[in-house]
């Protein structure tokens, strides 16, 4: 116990040293990159400086003609851009507006939240823009250098080839590349961003929006509104996501393992029904319970002829018969999954290391504990941080469950919301939109905090090349 | 020499408990695993709606009338047009978003270009970040590309944020051979044709596995769908059926199953390659 907290430790101890040693080594790196751009200043001939000013020039006087007009044309293309939105866009990041709309005197007014999303879009934009940039200043000196000795330059239908062979990597990664940049990456910086905002509450357009710094942290941790229910919805979703990850694991492994047996016939048949769950779409599943323990359902019918009153087993009384029936059911939608996993890893397993514990006369419960057990656990681990992940931002089940229950001494949420839950209620239903973004920043530590430990701790990262 | 046969009485009837207890235990998870979608499939064939009329778990009369209504009521509850939009969305979100993780996955396996390190690690981090934590940016975005209302924008979503999960078909990519690549680039072959002769057949798994995992999403999210899609007549399958209360049961019930099927199908052709897929991507980091 105390090597592994001397493990953790040493990694948070070494944490600062890293993070120095990184700024250290800024300097030298710059000087490196740099390197290059100021070989191609002071060597490039004035054609080189021709495409340092306008994008594509240098290509035109070397009459690369088509390369030429298409970096032209992406410089004007870029320049429109910039002058009719993407300059104001990007003012409008820093101001956030100035000008407050009056529907009264007819005055249109910024629209804060808008101008932050563009800001940031036009900020990707440059970005882009600056890598083309560069890209055609390489190109041409590229092409002066090899006039200078004297060999063919590149050209662009060879170039354009490369783009199937040497630089595939490059073509097939663009539209990939585009795509999460504008679905994830712009998202989530904007969501970074609004957690520093006052947006949300009365705060929302055509009022005004403005940054505020860390205010919005300090409410959620000493606010008497939001603290308390923070506190208590952390706990129980830290608990949550232990108990749940740690239940689904062991069935599921423990499932595979007993249909691994040697005594099982017909394995294809059993593993059916946990398949038949695992196929079967996670809202349809999540109703369906939701149906079954309702005040109506099933269960209920049985307890009321037996002789006894309808429970709410989610009604907004319940707590703990709620938890359990949510441990439940999410253990019913993630263990065939790991099942199917651990079968797939037992497949691969090495049969000669048990003939070998055989012939020493190990028993099956040893072989189980020294040989499966580890192997196991080793292939599984990257998968546990990512259930462990999974679970602890598992919206699905209590939005489902108890929809719309909202408990006493909480504050919009109730006694088994989780932290995204109370997330969604806060910023989707009550507009409450930076403190949303506060929380999930939080939850994002929280939840990188953990899987880095796990994963030091994991032996796949201690001893990567035991099982390969 | 009795006690020799004593030993192996013992050791028999040990064997022939532990068996027992074994397909005891398999009874009983079969159960729990069949109960919920046997309760289901009854449900669907009652003859009236509401949850309140059953006996139990089993309904007083059975009939088909919930599949009768489910396609000729389409007045508030459009099915068939539901339905459609879900297939429309999922099977056009299916086609690109797996296209654009493979060639993802294959890059980040077979090259070794200058950022390679840094969008691995970035990829990572930004999968840590809660998953709808920018949803209301994504509605925002929408609202500004004039895609609210539009299939195309969540067909846009779920394709554009699919290469984030490239991880799983890294780790299979990475489990062919170099020598195969080598091979063929020495024929003279470009990475492009590497990629489509030779690469492509030899990952049959990994792709039905990217297929299956990018419809089954759509297929069965609710919260895009719910946020982007404000008209009854695009809703998916999963919004509305979010929309049926207690006194529907059996139209829910039969509609989950209509919904359910396809996938279960597929799953059960597919599991091979799935438990290959999934093992793959597992045991490499």
């Amino acid at each position: 116990m105390t090597k592994v907290l001397n493990k953790v430790k040493s990694f948070f101890v070494g944490i600062p040293t890293k993070v120095k040693n990184y700024f250290k080594s800024i300097p030298d790196r710059l000087k490196k990159k740099f390197a290059g751009a100021k070989e191609i200043i002071t060597q490039g001939n004035s054609k080189v400086g021709a495409s340092i000013c306008c994008m594509g020039l240098g290509q035109l006087l070397y009459k690369q003609w088509t390369k030429g007009s298409m970096f032209i044309l992406l410089q004007v293309a870029f320049i429109l851009y910039f002058v009719f939105t993407g300059g104001a866009d990007l003012f409008g990041l820093f101001t956030l507006g100035q000008v407050k709309g009056d529907a009264w005197f007819g005055i249109a007014g910024d629209n804060s939240v808008v101008m932050m999303l563009m800001g940031i879009f036009a900020v990707i934009m440059i970005m882009f823009y600056i890598a083309i940039y560069i890209v055609n200043v390489k190109d041409v000196y590229a092409t002066q250098c090899a006039e200078d000795t004297l060999k063919e330059p590149l050209s662009f239908k060879s170039q354009a080839a490369s783009l199937l062979d040497k630089n595939f990597h490059k073509t097939a990664l663009t539209l990939p590349i585009i795509g999460v940049c504008i679905f994830s990456i712009l998202p989530i910086v904007f969501m970074i961003l609004i957690a520093f905002t006052n947006y949300g509450g009365t705060t929302v357009p055509p009022e005004l929006v403005d940054w505020v710094g860390f205010e919005n942290f300090g409410k959620i941790l000493t606010l008497g509104q939001f603290a308390p229910t923070f506190f208590k919805i952390f706990g129980w979703n830290l608990m949550w996501a232990v108990l749940s990850t740690a239940i689904n694991f062991f069935a599921g492994i423990g499932l595979a393992l007993l249909l691994n047996k040697a005594c099982v016939k017909c394995k294809a048949i059993w593993r059916a029904f946990p398949i038949l769950a695992y196929a079967i779409p996670g809202f349809i599943t999540l109703l369906g319970f939701k149906f079954m323990f309702s005040y109506g359902g099933p269960i209920n019918y049985y307890i009321q002829q037996g002789g006894g009153d309808a429970i709410g087993f989610l009604a907004v009384n319940s707590k703990w018969t709620a938890r359990l029936i949510g441990l439940g059911v999410n253990a019913w939608i993630s263990v065939p999954s790991i099942m199917l996993l651990a079968t797939g890893i037992l497949s691969n397993l090495n049969n000669d290391l048990y003939e070998a514990a055989r012939v020493d006369g190990a028993s099956a419960w040893r072989q189980f504990i020294k040989i499966t057990l580890p192997y196991v656990l080793f292939a599984t681990t990257p998968v546990l941080i990512t259930q462990f992940i999974n679970n602890f931002n598992n919206f699905g089940i209590f939005y489902f469950l108890r929809d719309g229950v909202i408990s006493d001494s909480y504050f919009l949420a109730n006694n088994t919301d989780l932290l995204i839950n109370w997330l969604y209620r806060i910023s989707i239903d009550n507009n409450y939109y930076s403190i949303g973004a506060a929380i999930s920043l939080i939850i994002f530590i929280v939840t990188s905090i953990i899987s880095l430990t796990v994963y030091i701790l994991s032996p796949s990262y201690k001893q990567e090349e035991t099982f390969r | 020499m009795n006690k020799a046969k004593a030993k192996v009485v013992k050791s028999k009837s040990k064997k022939v408990l532990n068996v027992l207890i074994t397909y005891c235990i398999l009874i009983v998870v079969a159960f729990i695993f069949f109960f919920p979608c046997l309760w289901l499939i009854l449900a669907s064939f009652s003859k009236s709606g509401s949850i309140y009329s059953f006996d139990g778990f089993f309904p007083k009369e059975y009939g088909i009338d919930a599949f009768k209504t489910l396609f000729t009521d389409t007045v508030m509850y459009n099915y068939p047009k539901w339905f459609l939009n879900t297939l429309f969305i999922s099977v056009m979100s299916c086609i690109f978003g797996t296209l654009l993780t493979i060639l993802t996955a294959y890059c980040m396996s077979r090259f070794r270009f200058k950022s390679r390190k840094k969008l691995m690690k970035a990829t990572l981090v930004l999968g840590m970040f809660p998953s709808f934590m920018g949803t209301i940016a994504v509605y925002l975005l929408m609202t500004q590309f004039n895609l609210i209302n539009q299939q195309w924008g969540l067909i846009l979503i779920y394709s554009g944020t699919a290469p984030m999960g490239y991880m799983v078909q890294k780790g299979f990519f990475d489990t062919i051979p170099y020598s195969i690549d080598e091979a063929a680039r020495i024929d003279g072959a470009s990475n492009f044709t590497v990629f489509v002769k030779f690469i492509l057949p030899l990952s049959k798994p990994i792709l039905v596995y990217t297929a299956l995992t990018s419809f089954t999403w759509p297929w069965s999210d609710f919260i895009l769908p719910k946020m982007l899609l404000q008209n009854r007549d695009l809703w998916t399958v999963a919004v509305g059926l979010m929309s049926l209360g207690e006194t529907e049961f059996a139209r829910f019930a039969a509609g989950s199953i209509i919904i359910a099927i396809p996938i279960i199908i597929l799953y059960f052709c597919l599991v091979k390659y799935m438990i290959n897929g999934m093992s793959a991507g597992a045991v490499k980091e």
